[in-house]
């Protein structure tokens, strides 16, 4: 139904809604929305005056706190949150988008029977919260799978216990921005290079010249937004001292273009460039070259790596003379079948110059104690094989998936669709009809995350934080919170396991969780006793430490750095290099016509898939801007248009990751190329995908289909065709 | 002087003034051309109003209801095809001014014939021209918010704006011209009268207003044109240059023009000339009796016009492209650029082949000058060149700005059935007015007569003119 | 300096900050109510975004590099926009000294857009639709347009009205920083600075006279609000 608005209707709506929502934020009845008629409105909703509510933002798992401005029971405008440690009042577009999720007219508007695409009816949310309860029963505990999202949420902690306690397997998590992070390999390298497998945080605020090896961290890399107000008070920060960027990445990306220099090296190679590096840097330090780099020869490793040693070396300079340098391993560096040592080769440098645990170096985060204090990391690839390997073999008879779209986010070489045929029951609680639950047998529609109650453990960002979730407008739909169904069914079920998780409902769990930080040490704010506690932790959107709670690593280990000379899948002349949309991020915000709309930082392209090429290849190939290639892999094949993009280096094309959905609603359908079709299959050795490792081939196939660009090619490239 | 005209030699016999006939048989021959309307006269009605009703209205109200995007115009090229047409139909209409009141008032005697003609090209370009600026509005429902008179809204138009300049030009321009058009109308009303009954007469009862042509009624209005001839040259000039400030005040590159007022007008005199020259051959191949007061020497004077003003014209477009080139501002040569080698480069070079380089290598030359359809072909293509001209003022320039990244292309959509359906219009209303007016003016023809004499000195006879003011 | 500024309300942009990441744009554009156009559309140069991130390359590679400037309505203190309106549609606030497009009493010429050198402002081509639900987050401080009329940056003249009003009930002038618009809100990098050009020690005043200040087209003396501070790429 579309419905054009004049500005009468516009003002009928939002008297009706007037009379709608209030949320209170104090008692044991906070729990409860309730409706009041429009002559005695809460103090709080006057009409015509806002009222913000602090929650947390959904769009990625970076856990930013938001202040959403609601208006007579609407969500209007989504403002970062200034209290927060990890926005610090800011958002991206990606955030800024929310609202779009939450009125999406394409959402799934109450509990359906799907029978993975044969029937389309609705069912209500006794039978719904039958139908988990039967699942719960009905087969053994560890032919249970839950598959959650990349967030370390409560529902995470939730589920973890509902498996605990029933003896099933535990939830795995998993995401395509993770995939596109390597964060895995970052961790098991922190774990080798300083002896704690904890998630590193760089203080990047501080630092004053930075290497970063193929970490978007202005993009979607660990917390995007905490380490844009990061680069910006590191460069224009300090008065009189701008901070400086060597980005090394074999293609521009939108962070390798705000960097001071951007080093083009070539896919793989990382590793010996940085190793390169930590020689020269020892050296021109004036110091002892230290141990772990022993067994490695700095001539084999610039022949290896094929890179320029004066540029080398002046960079070494600088990075050696740099009062507090910092250098930074991710994204496409690690996503290589050599990722792990490229990773333990990049921690290196920051070893080299004894940054570790110093202002502007090296720290490991720490986690707030919610339940436990550790730091729950996402699956591997690797991990999510074994499951879908289970799933083939009929090990899992029912599979609940939550938070993530694998039939769209994994690479189709693991053919995830065809193992959940396999699955007698598939459970899907997404939001957005996407293609996963397409795929399933019921889809128990969660809330959106502005109607979601929540907490998030954040890391990589200082502090130690818990991120609060609360509703701030009613559901719109028919929807109702994965939590509660999971524990509605649990009871339902009853038995063992409803003695063992005695929670009234979500919020009972929630408060129960965070209650143990009233008496945590460092919290920024301190509360009488436990019903005020909660009602800070919802005014404020969180909890956090009110100083960096990050430790400092140990001494780098000595055992010797090895690095590997890059490997690849695949043949062809080109290496294929995918990255998440800086806008779309892992393709769940391509249903927001406003991210759509939105233009990508470097090519400035809109609603539409490109595949990214140095313009002499280009010319090479005989394609020209528009003209539809074909990339093919051993994994698949896809076509896009080519984007002649001056700042890639031409043996390697890029391609972005979030368009190409099959469903997700109308915006996001049939519109691009999702690269996951081509996407390798093999891991690095911390089990992370080495999605940047792959050779591909192009073919023409005469056919062009022109691209929404906001800039003018003419103007900008200056063809004239 | 009708003495002579058995005898006088071939050479003046070949002119309308030295071929006089009786007043009678003239006044019948307009008459007759007046009520000769044959099967394809009303096919061609016929068709006209069709496309009329629905190329022109029926598009424009489909995007008045809808919305202006179902034309082509976008950021940055914010005027298409109207303003394009809007600028080439106020050029057309500049004809029949300058035919008419610029060669009275220097007393072209070879005007005679066609002052009419010319005079309905005014009035019927303006009415073409004056509804684009409404087509052109995105929200013509409230467009009288142009309009100065007081209201309970306490509004004033902005008189700073070239627009409210623009809108006062036009309305002077074209109730002038209406009234220009109507003065030497008169007579020719009152001699349709005496000649008509029916519904016939009643319409030009009224519109002679009882004229009987006594001498004091032909001095007053002798007078009356004599002074709106005079009149009228000045708006005529406003009018144009007022349009052509619409972009020279701007800060456009390449609309920002000190030369843009003569350089418009010039144009808009080439464009309307050549099209008096396409009327006039149109109304000699199909109306009757018209072989006698359109003749070749008419083509030709008018084509020694279309000669002259498209030399003026190259003189002001040098002027322009000059400036921009030789001042080497980046912008502005970017534009040139666009305009030179750019995607609709054709566009351009068509405007100089078909404005310049076709009238030049032609027109000197007699015998082109009188073959009236070899005229009618080059008049057309040189208003197709104006009308690139425009094209390229308007909406190719703008493809071009001070932000490279925020240039653009324009690619024309509905203008194109509304610019057919204004031409539609155009062409229906001269049908229309071609057999509801004398479309010669019989008095002027039959004074020209009277003052143009042969006189014979020895052998020679030697062509004179009296001054009839 | 501070004597010569007529203007009450201005905008520094910090280009070296400036991450080209369009977090501005879409914040603007559920502030103030700003339609979505599609694909086909937006390709043919009818995107509505106020603001346009321009990404400029410099160099050939390897030795490229991008700058990012984003430009919206630079809320000229001589606007070349305002004399050519012939309703007084587009016209200077005597308060706020900022443009003000009045939608209600534009019957779009486009006159203005044509004479805007910094190709600024959008046009209504359509009746734009947000289907339901999603017409549920329009913000009811900013008017939804229909067809046929102009619209451009406001500067969030919403929330400075909103502001200046809760100010003046409190009897006291508008604080630093206590007006962001929404691109500044948004603003991971805080590279947009916004407040008072009047007041010499607001935060934007001090930045507007930063030497790497540049304002677009200064030479045609449309005296823009909006700041450029260059970005630097030197090592020191």
């Amino acid at each position: 139904m579309s419905k054009k608005i004049s500005r009468r209707d516009f003002l009928k709506l939002a008297g009706a809604g007037g009379a709608a929502a209030a949320l209170t934020g104090c008692g044991p009845a906070s729990r409860y929305v309730r409706r009041e008629p429009y002559t005695q409105m809460p103090e709080y909703t006057h009409p015509g005056k806002s009222t913000y509510f602090a929650t947390t933002c959904f769009e990625c798992s970076a856990g930013c706190g938001l202040l959403v401005r609601t208006f007579q029971g609407r969500a209007i405008k989504v403002e970062g949150n200034p209290y927060h440690p990890v926005s610090g009042g800011k958002t991206c577009a990606r955030g800024q988008a929310t609202v779009e999720g939450l009125y999406n007219p394409d959402r799934v508007q109450g509990p359906l029977r799907v029978a993975r695409g044969a029937a389309n009816e609705s069912i209500n949310w006794d039978q719904a919260i039958g139908v988990v309860a039967g699942a719960l029963t009905q087969y053994q505990p560890d032919e249970i799978a839950f598959l959650l999202g990349m967030a370390p949420d409560h529902l995470f902690d939730l589920v973890s216990e509902l498996a605990a306690a029933g003896g099933a397997r535990p939830p795995l998590r998993f995401g395509a921005l993770g995939m596109f992070e390597a964060r895995n390999t970052l961790l098991k390298a922190t774990g080798r290079v300083f002896a704690q497998e904890a998630m590193p945080f760089f203080d990047m605020a501080n630092a004053d010249v930075v290497f970063s090896f193929g970490a978007n961290y202005l993009e979607t890399w660990v917390s995007p937004v905490a380490q844009a107000r990061a680069f910006s008070s590191m460069r224009r920060g300090k008065p009189g001292r701008r901070g400086y960027i060597v980005h090394f990445e074999p293609r521009m990306s939108q962070t390798a273009s705000v960097a001071d220099e951007w080093v083009p090296i070539a896919p793989g190679t990382e590793g010996l460039v940085a190793a390169a590096l930590g020689i020269m840097v020892a050296e021109a330090r004036g110091q002892r070259v230290p141990a772990a780099y022993a067994s490695l020869n700095l001539e084999d490793l610039l022949k290896q790596a094929d890179v320029d040693e004066e540029v080398l070396r002046r960079l070494a300079q600088i990075f050696a003379e740099a009062r507090e340098p910092l250098a930074i391993p991710g994204g496409s560096a690690l996503g290589q079948i050599n990722g792990l040592e490229n990773a333990q080769a990049i921690l290196m440098l920051n070893a080299v110059v004894e940054n570790l645990g110093k202002p502007g170096g090296v720290f490991l985060s720490q986690v707030a104690a919610v339940r436990d204090d550790a730091y729950h990391r996402p699956n591997t690839l690797y991990e999510i094989y074994q499951l879908i390997k289970d799933m083939r073999e009929g090990k899992i008879k029912a599979l609940f998936i939550h938070g993530v779209n694998p039939a769209f986010e994994l690479p189709a070489a693991l053919a995830f669709d065809q193992a959940l045929e396999k699955v007698e029951l598939v459970v899907s609680f997404a939001t957005f009809p996407d293609e996963t639950a397409r795929l399933a047998d019921y889809i128990l529609p969660d809330h959106a995350g502005l109607e979601s109650w929540g907490y998030q453990k954040v890391v990589g960002v200082g502090p130690a934080v818990v991120s609060g979730a609360q509703p701030v407008v009613l559901p719109v739909f028919d929807t109702r919170a994965t939590a509660d169904v999971l524990l509605a069914a649990v009871q339902k079920a009853g038995g063992a396991l409803a003695t063992a998780l005695p929670y009234k409902d979500e919020v009972d769990f929630i408060r129960q969780s965070v209650a143990g930080l009233r008496r945590a040490a460092g919290g920024h704010y301190s509360a009488a006793d436990e019903a005020t506690f909660f009602s800070r932790f919802q005014q404020f959107g969180g909890w956090w430490t009110q100083e960096a709670a990050a430790a400092a690593p140990q001494a780098a280990s000595e055992q010797p750095l090895s690095v590997a000379a890059p490997e690849f899948d695949g043949e062809g002349e080109l290496f294929l290099l995918p990255y998440p949309s800086p806008i779309l991020g892992d393709g769940a915000g391509a249903n927001r016509p406003w991210l759509q709309e939105t233009p990508d930082p470097t090519t400035t392209v809109m609603w539409n898939t490109w595949v990214e090429m140095n313009p002499e290849t280009a010319r090479e190939l005989g394609v020209t801007d528009d003209d539809v290639i074909r990339l093919v892999t051993p994994y698949g094949t896809l076509e896009a248009s080519v984007y002649r993009y001056p700042a890639i280096r031409p043996d390697v094309i890029a391609i972005p990751f979030g368009q190409g959905h099959t469903a997700l609603g109308r915006y996001a359908e049939n519109r691009g190329a999702n690269p996951a079709r081509i996407l390798g299959v093999k891991v690095n050795k911390a089990g992370d995908l080495a999605f940047a490792a792959t050779r591909v081939k192009v073919e023409k196939t005469g056919r062009q289909r022109p691209l929404a660009r906001a800039e003018d090619r003419v103007g900008v490239y200056g063809d004239g065709e | 002087m009708t003495d002579h005209a058995h005898n006088i030699p071939e050479e003046f016999k070949e002119s309308l003034m030295f071929d006089p006939r009786p007043r009678e048989e003239m006044n019948d021959m307009v008459m007759e051309s007046m009520h000769t309307v044959g099967k394809a006269y009303w096919w061609a009605v016929g068709i006209l109003s069709f496309i009329v009703a629905t190329s022109l209205f029926g598009v424009w109200f489909f995007m008045i209801f809808k919305g202006m995007g179902y034309a082509g115009m976008n950021v940055p090229v914010f005027w298409g095809l109207f303003i394009v047409n809007f600028v080439f139909w106020i050029g057309i209409s500049h004809a029949g001014t300058f035919v008419s009141a610029i060669l009275r008032v220097f007393k072209a005697e070879f005007r005679r014939p066609f002052t009419r003609a010319a005079e309905l090209m005014t009035t019927f370009g303006l009415a073409s021209a004056g509804m684009y600026p409404l087509i052109h509005l995105g929200r013509v429902w409230v467009f009288y918010w142009m309009i100065p008179y007081p209201n309970q809204r306490l509004l004033w138009p902005n008189t700073r704006s070239p627009l409210v300049w623009d809108f006062m030009a036009i309305t002077t321009y074209l109730l002038s011209s209406l009234m220009y058009l109507y003065l030497p109308l008169i007579p020719d009303m009152a001699m349709a009268r005496d000649r008509s009954t029916g519904w016939r007469y009643t319409v030009y009862r009224l519109l002679a207003l009882g004229w009987r042509g006594t001498e004091k009624e032909w001095a007053y209005l002798r007078k009356a044109i004599n002074i709106f001839a005079w009149a009228i040259i000045p708006v005529m000039f406003s009018v144009h240059t007022i349009v052509s400030w619409d972009f020279a005040v701007s800060m456009k590159i390449g609309w920002h023009s000190t030369i843009f007022g003569p350089y418009f007008v010039t144009g808009a005199i080439l464009s309307g000339v050549s099209a008096v020259m396409m009327v006039l051959f149109v109304i000699r191949a199909t109306m009757k009796h018209m072989k006698y007061f359109i003749r070749l020497e008419h083509f030709d004077a008018l084509a020694k016009l279309v000669l002259i003003f498209s030399m003026s014209w190259a003189y002001f477009f040098y002027n322009d492209f000059l400036l921009e080139w030789y001042g080497g501002e980046k912008t502005g040569h970017e534009m040139l650029a666009n305009l030179m080698y750019g995607p609709n480069a054709w566009i351009w070079w068509s405007m100089l082949v078909f404005n310049i380089l076709i009238p030049w290598l032609t027109l000197w030359s007699k015998k082109v000058r009188r073959t009236p359809w070899l005229l009618f072909v080059i008049a057309t293509l040189i208003n197709v060149g104006m009308y690139f001209e425009r094209v390229v003022i308007v909406t190719m320039i703008p493809q071009v700005n001070r932000f490279p990244f925020a240039w653009g292309d324009y690619v024309p959509r509905m203008e194109i059935f509304i610019s057919i359906g204004s031409l539609a219009l155009f062409l229906l209303l001269y049908l229309l007015a071609s057999r509801l007016i004398p479309i010669i003016p019989v008095w002027e023809v039959e004074e020209g007569h009277h003052a143009h004499s042969l006189r014979k000195y020895g052998k020679e006879y030697i062509p004179t003119v009296s001054d009839l003011d | 300096m501070a004597a010569e500024e007529k203007g009450k309300w201005g905008m520094v942009i910090d280009q070296d900050i400036c991450t080209g990441c369009n977090a501005c744009v879409v914040a603007c554009a559920m502030e103030n109510n700003i339609p979505f156009v599609g694909e086909d559309e937006t390709a043919y140069g009818r995107g509505m975004h106020w603001i346009r991130v321009e990404r400029q390359w410099e160099g050939h590679f390897p030795e490229v590099a991008a700058v990012y400037q984003p430009v919206m309505c630079q809320q000229c203190g001589r606007a070349p926009c305002e004399p050519v309106c012939p309703v007084f549609a587009t016209l200077h606030s005597e308060t706020e000294h900022i443009n003000l497009q009045v939608y209600n009493r534009c019957i779009g010429t486009r006159y203005c857009a044509n004479n805007c050198p910094y190709v600024a402002r959008r046009f209504n081509w359509f009746d734009y639709e947000w289907p339901a639900p999603l017409d549920n987050h329009l913000n009811p401080d900013v008017t939804v347009r229909g067809r046929g009329v102009m619209e451009k940056c406001t500067f969030c003249v919403q929330r400075i009205k909103r502001a200046e009003d809760e100010a003046a009930a409190e009897g006291r002038e508008v604080r630093d920083g206590e007006v962001q618009p929404a691109c500044a809100q948004a603003c991971p990098t805080d590279a947009i600075i916004f407040g008072r050009l009047d007041d010499p020690e607001s935060r934007v005043s001090k930045a507007a006279r930063s030497k790497r200040g540049e304002r677009l087209l200064e030479d045609l003396g449309t005296q823009p609000k909006v700041t450029y501070l260059k970005g630097g790429a030197r090592y020191d």
